[in-house]
């Protein structure tokens, strides 16, 4: 296929809990395209998350593989996948995950800063102006609302202007005004990014913006 | 009522915490209680042995030959059968292989029959030492033979007598160490003392007259009888049971300085204490949270977490007293040399009762404002949004008020000195007071910078990531090492002074008890220009009519004016002294002082500190028994700390040229030279004792090496407290660490770059802890060796950076050790979990 940024083939994850072995996903292939907007619907523990973990290089699946930009990234080791996470991948989750010894300005000049970018400062500056919190640059997390977290976690995602951004139920914790906002937003900048979304999400409003939807049950596709 | 099974859950939960609060108690009593058990055994031994120790049950000690009406009483009794008597003649002397023609200074012990009467002088052949040393022979130490490359039935030249090398000393009982000694060894028999034709006027000697009494319940009576009729001060009379000795005294000052280093142990771990279980109770504050919004009162709450701290400060103080006296049983080895006997270790149950009130007494002194945050902690805490508090600055002023209290009582009670436990405490709250704020305004400073380097910048935050306990810990650690750094620098710079840079143009020789008669024949043999400087032996008696306190006096720690002095006459200044009160040494009064029956004296400034001599007090002496007064008409000052000799009290020649002297000199001249002189001397002037200064220098620095490893090994534990606060914070940042770990990961970062972010952490705390430490350390080794021991000092700057280096290490080597956890931990599982 053409134009393919993400690949997966044969994908299957299980947990054990005690002495009880639970299948996760179960034999999951499937492929994303550039500038493709996906939706990973599901209930809650269908495995959204799990596939998105593994997807993002987060998880190593038991088995099958994960292709990225056609390489092979599943038998990366940590250390390998850290300039891939880098510089190809943006993560939005739904607690956020700021640091919370850095501030909002701080926070989105880390990925950069990683990059050895000479304009992160700029960047995360203007990122900042995009989304509104300029003037709260010099926060810190435990200083922000939920929205402004996000905000500065969604600006942080596209700092390195990656090809690829997994979101992770990004509006779960945000009360619904503040998730609209955020939806917004992170469609907003994906489009001047020009990147590719993958989100897992059990929104039936955020699904019928996406270009395609996957939809999980039990582990599998729903086909 | 109380659920117990809640308490050991939470203690299991926190178990690494538990582990750090325990060991944080155990080291707080290991040094004191380690001490206090060995030398209660030091002492127990020493009374145990004491008859061995004296080799007597009565001594009576002098400079001198015994007072007629003391000797008299001596004879009394052994005519009546109440006891015998030996006496026993000690003094240096050189000895020499005239074979070889060498010649070496030697510590001979004269000794009549019966000698000893209680223990064993041991000889390498296992023979019985009275049947071995008869007239015409001696029995030397080892170290003897080496050094006159002699062996036994060679003979040796003793003054005037030619004696033949019956066997080797192995141990005698009333000298268990020859670790201050300058010469080795030789007992020679009392028949051949004459023959020796050593002993001479002003002779350097120590008589020792032995009494055993044959009923052992007389030894006080018969004591008292003799210490009635005993020429005071200058014939001691003791009995075994309180006979003093200065290797004795010198053990007991060594531990009292030891038990200060003790104590400020004791203060760093109780930091330890505090932030462990800060850290520990922190662990517990959702849960404490939960317990208060489901209606626990505080008084549940508390009494649960105080039965915790209990359990945990008795397992503490169970295992610091287990570990204490597993130390003391390497102190002997770590003493080796510096014992006043041969030990026995005991269980000193006193001790252990003491080391069991202390545990407690520290456990509750600093579980107490940790308490205080459980106590205000409110049930909001479920939300993770609110912490307790210390309560207002009055409790917080309360709790350092009584620690400080708890402190200078324990100090003054371990140390039975008010004045020194005052200064100390004051010490202590200075450099702990001088730490807190200098490291407070460094975190103030660093907190602002904003370093360019990602990783640095990183690792400056995590410095005051919540919970981090940076404060505590820079401030206990810098706090030990500078004790540390302070006591090598001292060492080093004493060591710089007075051994490696001894002066070329010093004397290297001096030489003992010449004789006036003999100064033409010493200066012919000498060849070369030489000082000399009379000696009268003397003792202070009073000071402006007060008598000296002889009592008081020996309780001195440093010198005391109890003991003889030398007095010395001369018209000029040496070359290392100056005048700093009065126009020249005796003053233009002399007529005047003359006509009321006074003389002037010259004093030397460190005397006059001991017993606060002002210019214009009047000084009794005692020559021999006869009164001298003296009025004091300048005080004279040294302008540099060198081996070299000094003089307290200066007397016009005209006062002193009478009286009983002898004559000291000092000489500088090449090994070789010397090496010729001694011989000859021995030879021709055998009376005349030869120290040569670079073999004491090398005593000297024995001794100060030895005593510092013995201190920096003490203080080494307090450096412990310093690194068990550094795992603890560790362990409480654990969840913060990890979520940075994992998102630096996430957003791309390698492990070298979370391991790198660590490593500078660490790397700061360590330059700051080292730095400050070293800083601290410069300022006290400067003040203490340009105003104690008046010396230039040298900071040592390449040394320094070698124990900041050393710091930094550790530091590194702990705080990685503790975070290797943190570092492998995959992100994806920590994300999961905190969903």
């Amino acid at each position: 296929m053409a134009d393919k940024v993400l690949e997966a083939v044969e994908l299957s994850k299980s947990y054990r809990v005690d002495d009880r072995r639970i299948t996760v996903l179960d034999n999951i292939s499937m492929a994303v395209e550039k500038g493709e907007f996906l939706v990973i619907e599901g209930k809650s523990g269908s495995g959204k998350s799990t596939l998105l973990s593994l997807l993002s290089g987060l998880y190593k699946p038991d088995s099958g593989r994960i292709l990225l930009n056609d390489r092979d990234i599943t038998g990366l080791s940590e250390d390998q996948l850290a300039p891939f996470r880098n510089r190809t991948i943006g993560y939005v989750f739904q607690s956020f995950h700021l640091i919370p010894s850095l501030t909002a300005l701080e926070n989105i000049m880390f990925p950069a800063e990683l990059n050895h970018d000479p304009a992160a400062t700029a960047k995360a500056a203007e990122l900042l102006r995009r989304v509104d919190l300029h003037q709260r640059d010099d926060n810190f997390p435990h200083q922000l609302s939920g929205g402004e977290k996000q905000r500065v976690a969604l600006c942080r995602a596209l700092v390195n202007s990656p090809q690829i951004v997994f979101a992770d139920e990004p509006t779960g914790n945000l009360d619904s005004a503040n998730g609209e906002t955020i939806l917004q937003l992170l469609m907003k900048l994906r489009r001047e990014v020009a990147t590719t979304l993958v989100m897992a999400t059990h929104s039936r409003e955020i699904s019928s913006t996406a270009d395609r939807i996957l939809r999980l049950v039990d582990g599998r596709i729903d086909s | 009522m109380l659920n117990f099974r809640f308490i050991f859950r939470q203690i299991r939960s926190s178990h690494k915490q538990a582990l750090i609060f325990v060991f944080c108690v155990a080291l707080s009593l290991l040094t004191l209680v380690s001490l206090g058990g060995f030398s209660s055994s030091v002492r127990s031994s020493m009374l145990k042995d004491a008859r061995q120790l004296h080799a007597a049950d009565i001594i009576i000690h002098s400079h001198y030959p015994l007072s007629p009406v003391l000797t008299t009483a001596i004879k009394d009794y052994e005519k009546q059968g109440l006891a015998t008597s030996a006496v026993v003649h000690e003094f240096y002397s050189m000895t020499s292989n005239t074979a070889l023609e060498k010649s070496v200074l030697s510590h001979l012990k004269v000794i009549e029959k019966g000698y000893p009467f209680y223990g064993k002088v041991e000889l390498a052949s296992g023979r019985d030492f009275s049947e071995v040393l008869k007239e015409g022979t001696i029995v030397v130490e080892q170290s003897a033979l080496d050094r006159l490359g002699a062996e036994p039935g060679d003979s040796l030249q003793i003054g005037s007598a030619e004696l033949i090398i019956a066997d080797t000393v192995i141990a005698e009982p009333d000298r268990p160490v020859s670790f201050f000694s300058f010469g080795p060894r030789i007992f020679v028999a009392a028949a051949d003392l004459e023959r020796l034709d050593l002993i001479r006027m002003g002779s350097r000697i120590h008589y020792n007259y032995l009494l055993k009494v044959n009923d052992p319940a007389m030894v006080d009576r018969l004591a008292d009888e003799l210490a009635s009729v005993a020429v005071a001060p200058q014939e001691r009379v003791n009995t075994f049971e309180n006979a003093e000795s200065g290797v004795k005294r010198f053990f007991e000052n060594f531990l009292f300085f030891l038990n200060l280093i003790g104590i400020f142990t004791l203060l760093l771990a109780g930091i330890g204490i505090q932030t462990a279980l800060g850290a520990l109770l922190r662990d517990s504050e959702y849960t404490i949270g939960i317990m208060k919004a489901v209606g626990a009162t505080n008084r549940f709450i508390c009494s649960h977490f105080i039965l915790m701290i209990m359990l945990l400060g008795t397992f503490g103080t169970l295992l610091g007293l287990s570990l204490s006296f597993l130390l003391q049983l390497y102190l002997p080895a770590l003493f080796g040399g510096i014992l006043p006997a041969s030990v026995d270790l005991v269980i000193a149950w006193d001790t252990v009762f003491e080391g069991l009130l202390l545990g407690t007494a520290v456990v509750g002194l600093f579980s107490f404002m940790p308490l205080r945050r459980v106590r205000n902690l409110k049930p909001a805490a479920i939300f993770r949004k609110e912490r307790g508090t210390a309560g207002g600055r009055l409790a917080q002023y309360f709790t350092i008020g009584v620690i400080t209290c708890f402190f200078t009582g324990l100090t003054i009670w371990q140390l039975e000195d008010i004045a020194t436990g005052i200064y100390f405490v004051l010490g202590l709250v200075g450099l702990l007071g001088l730490n807190t704020l200098i490291t407070q305004a460094l975190l103030r400073i660093i907190r602002k910078k904003r370093p360019r380097t990602l990783a640095l910048r990183q690792a400056f935050r995590g410095l005051f990531r919540p919970k981090n306990a940076t404060r505590a810990i820079i401030i206990t650690l810098s706090a030990s090492l500078s004790v540390i750094f302070s006591i090598y620098l001292i060492e080093q710079n004493l060591q710089a002074t007075f051994i490696q840079s001894y002066p070329p143009d010093l004397p290297n020789a001096y030489f003992l008890d010449i004789q006036p008669t003999q100064r033409q024949k010493f200066s012919t043999i000498l060849g070369t220009e030489a000082q000399f400087y009379p000696i009268i032996r003397a003792r202070l008696a009073s000071i402006n009519g007060r008598a000296i306190d002889r009592e008081i006096e020996r309780q001195r720690r440093r010198d005391n004016l109890s003991r003889e002095f030398n007095l010395t006459y001369r018209d000029f200044l040496l070359d290392d002294e100056q005048l700093i009160v009065g126009d020249s040494l005796f003053g233009n009064r002399i007529e005047e002082l003359r006509q009321r029956g006074e003389v002037p004296v010259s004093v030397l400034d460190t005397v006059a500190e001991i017993g606060d001599i002002r210019v214009g007090n009047l000084l009794v002496f005692s020559v021999q028994s006869i009164p001298l007064k003296a009025r004091v008409t300048s005080m004279r000052t040294r302008t540099e700390s060198q081996v070299r000799p000094y003089f307290y009290f200066v007397f016009q020649e005209e006062t002193l040229k009478a009286a009983p002297q002898t004559i000291f000199s000092a000489a500088k001249m090449e090994r070789a030279k010397l090496a010729e002189v001694q011989n000859r001397l021995a030879k021709e002037l055998p009376n005349i004792s030869v120290i040569d200064i670079a073999k004491t220098i090398e005593i000297l620095a024995r001794i100060m090496h030895k005593l510092s490893t013995i201190v920096q090994f003490f203080t080494s534990f307090s450096i412990i407290a310093g690194l068990l606060i550094i795992i603890s914070s560790i362990f409480a940042t654990r969840l913060a660490r990890i979520r940075e770990a994992v998102y630096y990961k996430i957003l791309g970062a390698s492990s070298g770059f979370v391991l790198q972010v660590f490593t500078l952490e660490n790397f700061l705390i360590a330059m700051v802890c080292g730095l400050l430490a070293g800083l601290i350390a410069q300022a006290g080794s400067w003040i203490v060796c340009s105003r104690v021991f008046d010396i230039s000092y040298h900071p040592l700057p390449g040394r320094m950076a070698i124990m900041v280096g050393i710091t930094v290490l550790l530091v590194i080597g702990v705080g990685i050790g503790a975070s290797l956890s943190i570092l492998q931990q995959k992100p994806a599982g920590f994300l999961r979990d905190e969903e």
